[in-house]
């Protein structure tokens, strides 16, 4: 009875007590992009470019090592290191997304372009992604071993769809609206991080391995140049002003740093 | 009053046989529909549900920090117990269910006792209102038309599924939730997440019937790390077919594929993805054509039956009902034994067929405190004999965590068990036993201490209270054996029945009521110290040593009872005869 009494109690005491934070997690908050109120496609003829670099204000910070914790003989034939912040020449930040935030009307997505995501040796290629609004998405595994594409998405559906050894491709449906960056997991295998950002306008570029951007095919008018990148942030509170010539080519540079 | 209910129920019958008339089936098997959100469903919400849930239901009330598995965080859509396929929306009978009959396992309580249906269905609105996409969504529910039916053949196939298509990353190689990937597990919000222990069945979230397991395998359980596994077939191939997909993918690793094998593939690949793409159209919201959603279903056929068999299986790995507590007649008692005691993994221990089940909570009483443990059982088997006494304990965890320091605190943690008996036993019912954690001043608890780190020593301790376990300087001869194997520790212990050091040691004697108590540490949760997993005072009794008496006494009253007859009988005939 009395030990009754006691557990009766305790389990009281725990349902009322509030202690300082015991759990951590909740992850910050992710920036989003920012997208035009509509599009519409239309053939552009005579268009200008913007094209310059990203790079990265002060010292490279140092590359995390990535900690392979399970399946070895397949993710651990390469090392793997953190890809928050790759630099090239001349500190070029690689996986800037580098766009236009108010374009309402330009050109269309190429027809035949494929949208490939590798999750060969328990890493995902490219870093980030670009994906069209209403284009599927090809998730590729030939790594034989047992992958999930989980992508965090909120204003569309997450996605969490598991991807064995035995499915090499899987395509992924289309979405309907825009949003992003989203984060892109495999639960598998914790270290495997990527982002998928879904666009509803191609004036979007990847900075490359040595933070290089072009946007081509620009129609001539002024517009609002955004960037986003994972660890240092966006500038879509103070986007900088571009004017576009007919046939004419703008160089834009940006330089940043850590949040 | 009653006229008024009796209006109501009429009204209610006249709206369903409208309902029933409007309304195409499909509609119907997703049940009942959430009334419009009212007023009534938010005071409800505030009051019952935002403590945990928040007021803004983003699962971030004032409760919500001390709970894990985290309140649901209402806003993005999320839920984990659906009957309807993977990325989609629950229905509303969905919700409902869920708020009726709580979420087993969690902090969830069932409130079909405390809240009648109609405020139950309110709640339903209003929880809806925190995620837009609610407006016009029609969710696909999941087809368990299909259902396999439960035998040993479905189970067999069922386990091959379990281990080809990678639940046993997470999962564990026999299910108790040890997989090499767990360890990393968190959830959509950053939060730590565990995979479920397949074994224990109660605490399954969303219910443990076979079609509870196979629509979580189907859908998914969203906002996890949980995936919906319906994508881990290829859709429209037959067997032959896929295993010649296999065959060729390998060989195209290896050898690399000749023109007409890769021809071959990429026809394989075609039939894929052309029966993927109806898939899509279906996931993207698009009508089909008739023939379309044919060859749909038929498709869809043979991965559903895959998914009952391994859902039997799932279902095959344990009881629903968490075991009864070592109390009353599930008692532990200590089987006496002539001759040697068995060792760790001897073959004796099979003849104890009921395992006694010790449940264990957290330690709340002081700082550091425990909120969440995850050991919540430690189990046990016993045998003894004139001189000795055999302990065999098992509890699950789902890491093997040797010493390390842990990030939160710098504490150096490790996996531990600490077993308890008082110094003195009780004598009688009036004679209170030591503070259940430890003991206390007067009455000092007897430890046995087990560390993974060292798995086959036992450290002889006492305790005067809470925080004070010291070891003693004069350790009796303990033989010990710890083992780790598929999420689940195994200890066997054996000490003489008594030891020289009575002052300070507990005394095993048959037929006493011995109390027991368990202290248990998960190093991976951060526990050590007061931070861990305890049970209350449980008692056990080595069973009262079948007497050699048995022998000698029942003969003997025998012969005496005959010699009496014989007795009785000669004194009446000698009386006759006078």
């Amino acid at each position: 009875m009395k030990t009754k009494v006691v557990t009766i109690l305790t389990l009281l005491i725990a349902c009322v007590y509030v202690a300082s934070a015991t759990a951590a997690g909740g992850d910050e908050e992710v920036e989003s992009l920012v997208f035009p109120a509509s599009y519409k496609a239309m053939s552009v003829s005579n268009g200008g470019t913007i094209s310059g670099m990203v790079k990265f204000d002060g010292a490279a910070p140092e590359m995390k090592k990535l900690e392979i914790t399970k399946d070895a003989q397949v993710c651990g034939k390469t090392d793997k290191h953190d890809e928050s912040i790759v630099l090239g020449e001349g500190n070029g930040l690689k996986n800037t997304i580098v766009y236009l935030m108010d374009i309402s009307s330009g050109a269309d997505f190429p027809s035949d372009a494929k949208y490939e995501m590798d999750q060969k040796g328990c890493q995902f290629d490219p870093h980030v992604r670009l994906l069209p609004v209403g284009k599927r998405l090809t998730m590729i595994n030939p790594d034989r071993i047992n992958h999930n594409v989980h992508i965090f998405s909120s204003v569309n559906a997450a996605f969490n769809k598991s991807q064995p050894g035995t499915r090499r491709k899987m395509n992924v449906k289309a979405v309907k609206k825009a949003e992003g960056p989203v984060n892109v997991k495999c639960d598998v295998h914790g270290w495997m991080q990527a982002w998928i950002a879904y666009i509803p306008h191609p004036y979007f570029a990847v900075t490359d391995e040595n933070g290089k951007y072009t946007l081509e095919n620009v129609p001539p008018g002024t517009y609002q140049l955004g960037y986003w990148q994972e660890a240092c942030g966006s500038n879509k509170d103070a986007p900088v002003s571009v004017t576009v010539e007919a046939g004419g080519a703008v160089t834009q540079d940006f330089t940043l740093a850590l949040k | 009053m009653k006229n008024q209910s009796y209006n109501t129920m009429l009204i209610s019958v006249a709206g369903l046989i409208l309902l029933l008339a409007v309304f195409p089936i499909t509609v119907l098997a997703q049940g009942k529909q959430a009334p419009a959100a009212s007023e009534e469903g938010k005071a409800l919400y505030d009051d019952k549900c935002a403590h945990c849930h928040g007021i803004e239901g983003a699962g971030d009330g004032s409760a919500a920090e001390n709970l894990l598995p985290r309140p649901r965080d209402f806003t993005r859509g999320l839920y984990k117990i659906r009957s309807t396929e993977s990325a989609q929306l629950p229905t509303d009978q969905d919700l409902f269910d869920i708020i009726s009959n709580g979420m087993p396992g969690s902090s969830m309580p069932a409130w079909s006792e405390l809240l009648s249906e109609d405020q139950r269905w309110q709640l339903v609105a209003h929880i809806k209102t925190f995620y837009d996409g609610f407006e016009g969504a029609s969710p696909r529910l999941i087809d368990v038309s299909g259902k396999v039916p439960y035998s040993e053949e479905s189970v067999a196939q069922g386990k091959e599924f379990y281990t080809n298509l990678g639940c046993v990353d997470c999962h564990g190689v026999v299910g108790r939730g040890d997989g090499t990937s767990a360890p990393d597990l968190t959830d959509e919000w950053g939060f730590r997440t565990w995979p479920a222990n397949l074994w224990e069945q109660w605490n399954y979230r969303g219910g443990s019937t076979t079609e509870d397991i196979f629509k979580r395998f189907i859908g998914g359980i969203a906002g996890s790390p949980m995936p919906s596994f319906i994508s881990s077939f290829r859709l429209g191939l037959t067997d032959e077919e896929s295993a010649r997909m296999n065959e060729l993918e390998l060989k195209m690793d290896n050898d690399g594929l000749s023109e007409a094998e890769e021809e071959e593939y990429a026809e394989l690949e075609e039939k894929l993805f052309m029966f993927e793409d109806i898939m899509l159209k279906v996931e993207e919201g698009e009508e089909l054509e008739p023939d379309e959603q044919t060859k749909l279903d038929t498709a869809l056929k043979p991965i559903f039956e895959k998914s009952w068999h391994l859902a039997n299986y799932v279902k095959s790995l344990g009881p629903e009902e968490r075991p009864q507590a070592a109390v009353g007649d599930k008692v532990l008692r200590s089987q006496y034994r002539a001759g040697a005691l068995p060792g760790m993994n001897d073959e004796a221990w099979n003849e104890i067929e009921e395992t006694s089940y010790f449940p264990l909570v957290g330690q709340i009483v002081i700082d550091p405190r425990q909120f969440n443990p995850s050991i919540d059982s430690v189990m046990a088997k016993s045998f003894y004999n004139d001189n000795e006494i055999a302990f065999r304990f098992t509890w699950d965890d789902r890491t093997k965590t040797l010493p390390q320091t842990d990030d939160e605190t710098g504490e150096t943690v490790e996996d531990a068990l600490a077993i308890q008996f008082p110094v003195k036993i009780s004598e009688g019912p009036t004679d209170p036993k030591p503070y259940f954690i430890y003991g206390d001043r007067n009455r000092p608890v007897y430890l046995w201490s087990w560390k993974v780190a060292e798995p086959t020593t036992v450290t002889e301790m006492t305790a005067k209270g809470i925080n004070t376990a010291t070891v003693q300087s004069d350790q009796s001869p303990i033989q010990a054996e710890g083992v780790y194997k598929d999420g689940q520790y195994q200890l066997w212990i054996k000490r003489s029945l008594t030891t020289d050091d009575k002052r300070n040691d507990v005394q095993f004697t048959p037929g006493v009521f011995i109390p027991i108590a368990f202290s248990a540490w998960d190093g991976s949760n951060g526990e050590v110290k007061t931070k861990r997993a305890i049970s209350t005072w449980y008692t056990f009794v080595l069973d009262p040593v079948p007497s050699n008496k048995r022998f000698v006494y029942p003969p003997l009253i025998a012969l005496i009872s005959v010699g009496l007859l014989f007795g009785l009988r000669n004194s009446v005939r000698r009386r006759q005869n006078t």
